[in-house]
């Protein structure tokens, strides 16, 4: 591009501005923290607005909850509660006293002369309507709550608390735990649920901005003896934690696990559904998990209590930390894999850092790579145009796909469990999918298909889920929504996509989800082996769901099949003999010559002899027979297989059995309740 | 009238001009080739034309026949005595149906038209996926009967309406009615059941329809309605040299408003769209005593060509009785795709075609009765390739009366036809 040109001035300041950026005037040269980051873009994590800010806290907590009990292998129980703090409370949290106000027109939300005159005269309209309507003995609807309007400075505050039975965090990490964004325990390749080590303590900044209160933080781990507990807040300009107070408390109970508790601005009516929502999926997915969800507020009847209780101890297995497949690393992986590892020589570098390179292919990449390699150079010597050149092979060569076993999806049992429990359809079907391939990653996709239900809309109603999240955001652009409502064929499965209420349950657990847009929300439609692999599992769901429907509707049909059949009776025999009647007129007036058993035939109809009911019964007669050959056929066909149906009740694990012995010398009667 | 029509052309030759206006020859030069033109369409076609029973074909085909209305009636009375004593012998009793599925058609280049196979299923009543139909096919039957006792028509929708209860909707019984027809081996007007009118005709036409003369320039702008009774139109006169085929229903109010038709003259006809059953045969009974050629005006899109096989060779659905319903040898006139650009209609007023249009297009590029014309294979191609449509109205874009004033006399003065 700058070759020879004869005013080298617009090159001399490209060059320039590549090497050091030329500050135009005389702007700073500013560094910004991590946590200041975060702070300015909150809707990156998720924290748009104070509703979805409440929503992400919740949703953050919770899922840091289960990943800490799953981590040591035990039955998670949590317990989330969101209390609302009235204005006149927090202030007194924060040690502010209620000042009335003195100047009422200053404030924002103060009614002018003239809006008083307006809303007066609307509220007096509405009035003489509802009189009207009752006078004319109309239906009176409720009259609307008046909505109080809200003004800006009217914030609503929420404490939140969770707590787990998880791992707990060792005394001394908890500040840097909370108090330093970007900086976590789940970083290595894994499946886990949260990824960047942002969660918890983007909930702290939430806090830090709407209400500038810290975060409690309680937690004991195995054989303590002790309770840790911690308030801090964060400096975020410094990325740093900020301790109020950090001290070793007594734990009497051998308590485990972790409570935490920050307070934060919200919306909670606005994001009520959501969150419930948010908390059913999740024990769609996690039926192993015990979840408890209140909502506690000075109003009794806006309370909240629900109860998701555990349907199984058996639990996916720990997701495995996993080497990195060589065809998805990049040139920064591989110098931090190298600045990393123990091993002393390429050779044994690449056999034991990626997966799927075994000795004797290490060496044929190494012999392919150019004779400025061999199999003893030390790993920590290379040029960095040798590791351009590494980095390509790994990129062009062929390699065996990962395998999926360091992925733990959530299991067909768990699924269809969940879905059992939370939806009761009908029907249902679930299909595990073999691990298969995005760009290095492994990835396992599980769905789910279910027909019928409670609380079910009519069409269908997809629930995603990836990492064992459920999604609920952005669901338009998801692929999971564009590959059921466009690429599934839902009538060839005999299933009415308007008027049936179906349920379309995926989830997808890899190393990497390619989540897209800013907030973890949904997963692109462009990757055609995922576009590819929801599709088949739903396919393979809807397969399963087609022979039970098939044989249902075979079933209705045998029932229906003699009443439908005589249904048409009366029509058929009444065209048939009023076409006789007809030709016996015809014949009586015009004497048109007809064949003899014609004639026979037309004599007795004149005779009344054969008349519209004979051929009914006739037509009746053949329908019986037939019904009964058919319904024979159907029988050896299926054979004896249709017991009689029963009603499966799965009883809650942790349900207290209620149960009343009989005893007698020789047996125990024990009557379940 | 003349007169103020006149004075109207001459403004608008004396306005604006009109692209491409210029290239136009004064109206008796192009009247010259359309005579020329004209004369040798009639004594080309003066030949026999082939029927199924001149063609060696490997195979049996259906075809129907107009019959007199006694012999429906004795076909229908020996069918229902055969019924009858089926039950009676309580065995039921099943229809014997031709079939009329794609599977069982086919295109014969020789004819230039769709076949029936002879290819037939059972209808039998006491099967729970046959009950209905075979209901509603005695029915239908019985009410035929009656139309044939008492010689009277009635429309499709008649007919729906004697028992709305058993067939539901028209479509079902329209369907049954098709089967009859193809049963009895006759064509459907001579079950005495008629669609409602939608084709109309305006131009140099006169013509007896059931012994009144109507004269089809005298018929204002909205014309004659055709038919529905093919057998009650007779006595056809004309001192057309084309007749025009027209698929839309604004273009053809345009050129009647516009009496296209005294200034070349013509006898012009649309049927709004996908054309019913008596437009087809009022075309093909005109085509045939008045050996005209006709020229057809569609939009350039899939569905116009669609449209013109339909009238060409016959749609699917009535194939059995393709023989009386096609009008062989019809022009392709406009609007073509290579028209788009040739006429250089801007880019405002070409839509792009979508999916399905494409898929159309590819599919009728498949369709015998495409490839056999070389000329309606490029243009086609043309329209798959540029992905572009235009409705007859985009010509409007340089005048409403562009159309009728430039677009086709300059067609009909460089014969642009395929």
């Amino acid at each position: 591009m700058d070759g020879d040109c004869s005013s080298a001035s617009p090159t001399e300041s490209k060059k320039t501005k590549s090497k050091t950026p030329r500050k135009p005037k005389e702007s700073l040269l500013k560094q910004k923290s991590p946590a200041e980051f975060f702070a300015e873009n909150k809707n990156i994590a998720g924290f748009d607005n104070p509703g979805k800010s409440l929503y992400t806290t919740v949703r953050e907590l919770v899922e840091n909850s289960l990943d800490s009990a799953e981590s040591i292998s035990e039955l998670p129980v949590v317990e989330i509660t969101i209390e609302e703090i009235g204005k006149t409370k927090f202030n007194s949290m924060i040690g502010l006293v209620d000042r009335e106000r003195v100047d009422a027109a200053l404030y924002d939300d103060y009614e002018t002369e003239k809006a008083r005159e307006k809303r007066l005269a609307k509220e007096a309209r509405a009035q003489e309507m509802q009189a009207k309507n009752a006078a004319l003995g109309k239906k009176v609807k409720e009259a609307s709550a008046t909505k109080v309007m809200k003004g800006r400075g009217e914030a609503s505050f929420y404490r939140v608390t969770c707590k787990d039975n998880g791992k707990g965090m060792p005394h001394d990490d908890i500040p840097n735990m909370f108090g330093r964004v970007l900086s976590g325990t789940k970083y290595g390749l894994k499946q886990t649920r949260g990824k960047f080590g942002l969660g918890a303590k983007m909930a702290l900044i939430w806090s830090k901005m709407s209400t500038g209160l810290p975060i409690e933080i309680s937690s004991s781990m195995k054989n303590q003896n002790y309770i840790s507990f911690c308030r801090l807040d964060i400096d975020i300009h410094k990325n740093i934690p900020h301790v109020h107070l950090h001290e070793k408390r007594e734990n009497k109970e051998h308590w485990r696990g972790a409570e935490i508790q920050v307070v934060i601005e919200g919306n909670w009516t606005t994001y009520r559904s959501k969150i419930l929502h948010y908390m059913r999926q999740m024990a769609v997915i996690t039926p192993y998990a015990q979840l408890l969800f209140k909502f506690v507020s000075d109003t009794p009847d806006k309370n909240v209590s629900v109860r998701f209780a555990r349907r199984t101890d058996v639990m996916p297995p720990i997701p495995m930390e996993t080497k990195h497949h060589p065809s998805s690393v990049d040139l920064l992986l591989i110098k931090r894999l190298i600045a990393e590892t123990s091993k002393q020589n390429l050779l044994q570098f690449l056999q034991h850092e990626f997966v799927n390179i075994n000795k004797s292919y290490a060496e044929r990449l190494i012999g392919e790579m150019g004779p400025d390699f061999s199999a003893k150079i030390p790993v920590k010597s290379l040029t960095s145009q040798q590791l351009v050149r590494i980095h390509q092979l790994l990129r062009q060569a062929k390699f065996d796909d990962p395998s999926g076993h360091c992925l733990s999806p959530a299991g067909e049992y768990n699924l269809r469990l969940g879905i059992i429990k939370e939806l009761h359809p009908d029907m249902v079907a679930t299909y595990s999918g073999s691990a298969q391939v995005f760009e290095g990653h492994p990835f396992i996709v599980e769905a789910g298909v279910s027909v019928g239900g409670k609380d079910v809309k009519q069409g269908l109603n997809i629930f995603r889920f990836a990492n064992r999240i459920p999604l609920l955001f952005e669901q338009g652009a998801d692929v999971v929504t564009r590959t059921a409502l466009k690429r599934i064929n839902w009538s060839s499965y005999k299933i009415n996509q308007i008027q049936d209420k179906i349920g379309v349950f995926v989830s997808i657990v890899s190393t990497k989800i390619p989540f897209k847009g800013t907030g973890k929300e949904y997963i692109g439609d462009d990757i055609t082996e995922i576009a590819s692999a929801v599709k088949y599992a739903i396919q393979q769901c809807c397969v399963q769901l087609k022979s039970k429907i098939v044989k249902k509707m075979q079933a209705r049909e045998q029932q229906e099949r003699k009443r439908n059949l005589s249904r048409y009776i009366p029509d058929a025999s009444a065209a048939v003999y009023n076409v006789l009647k007809e030709m016996t007129q015809l014949h009586a007036a015009k004497k048109i010559r007809y064949e003899d058993d014609a004639l026979e035939l037309l004599r007795k109809v004149s005779d009344n002899l054969v008349t519209k009911e004979t051929l009914s019964e006739k037509l009746a007669k053949h329908v019986e027979q037939v019904d009964y050959e058919m319904a024979l056929e159907y029988a050896t066909q299926s054979g004896v297989s249709e017991e009689p149906r029963e009603t499966i009740y799965i009883q809650s694990l942790e349900a207290e059995n209620k149960m009343i012995d009989l005893q007698t010398p020789f047996i125990v009667f024990r009557l379940f309740q | 009238m003349a007169d103020s029509k006149k004075r109207r052309r001459k403004e608008v030759g004396g306005g604006d001009e009109l692209p491409f206006k210029d290239k136009l020859k004064a109206d008796i030069a192009i009247l010259e080739t359309l005579k020329e033109f004209s004369a040798s369409t009639s004594s080309g076609s003066g030949g026999q034309t082939l029927t199924l029973q001149d063609l060696p074909l490997p195979f049996r085909c259906r075809e129907v026949a107009d019959l007199s209305l006694s012999s429906v009636q004795s076909n229908i009375e020996s069918l229902i005595l055969r019924i009858a004593h089926s039950i009676l012998s309580g065995h039921g009793f099943s229809f014997d149906v031709p079939s009329r599925s794609a599977a069982n058609q086919l295109y014969v280049p020789e004819l230039d038209r769709i076949v029936l196979k002879d290819k037939s299923s059972q209808r039998p009543f006491a099967n729970i996926s046959t009950v209905r139909k075979s209901a509603i096919t005695a029915r239908i039957l019985q009410l035929i009967h009656q139309l044939c006792i008492k010689g009277i028509h009635v429309t499709k929708r008649d007919l729906f309406y004697t028992d709305v209860k058993l067939f539901q909707d028209q479509i079902q019984s329209d369907a049954v009615l098709d089967d009859v027809s193809c049963m009895l081996g006759c064509t459907r007007s001579s079950l005495n059941v008629v669609a409602a009118e939608k084709g109309v005709v305006v131009g140099r036409l006169i013509f007896s329809d059931n012994g009144d003369m109507i004269d089809c320039t005298k018929m204002g702008m909205g014309g004659k309605a055709i038919p529905p009774n093919i057998d009650r139109v007779g006595d056809m006169q004309s001192d057309a040299l084309f007749i025009l085929l027209v698929e839309k229903d604004a273009a053809y109010m345009r050129l009647a408003e516009d009496r296209f038709y005294n200034r070349f003259p013509c006898i012009i006809v649309t049927a709004k769209g996908q054309p019913d059953v008596s437009t087809r045969l009022f075309l093909r009974k005109m085509k045939t005593e008045l050996k005209l050629p006709v020229l057809a005006l569609v939009d350039s899109d899939p569905y116009g060509l669609k449209i013109l096989s339909v009238y060409g060779c016959g749609s699917k659905n009535m194939s059995y009785d393709s023989a009386n319903l096609t009008t062989p040898d019809i022009k392709w006139l406009g609007v073509r795709p290579s028209d788009l650009d040739k006429y250089k209609i801007p880019e405002q007023c070409r839509l792009p075609m979508t999916e399905q249009d494409i898929k159309t297009g590819k599919d009728l590029l498949e369709e015998d009765f495409v490839k056999k014309n070389p000329g309606w294979v490029e243009e086609l191609s043309l329209m798959v390739k540029t992905k572009q449509k235009a409705e007859i109205q985009a010509l409007s874009t340089f005048g409403f009366q562009y159309l009728s004033e430039v677009y086709l006399p300059l067609k009909l003065q460089q014969k642009d036809w395929l």
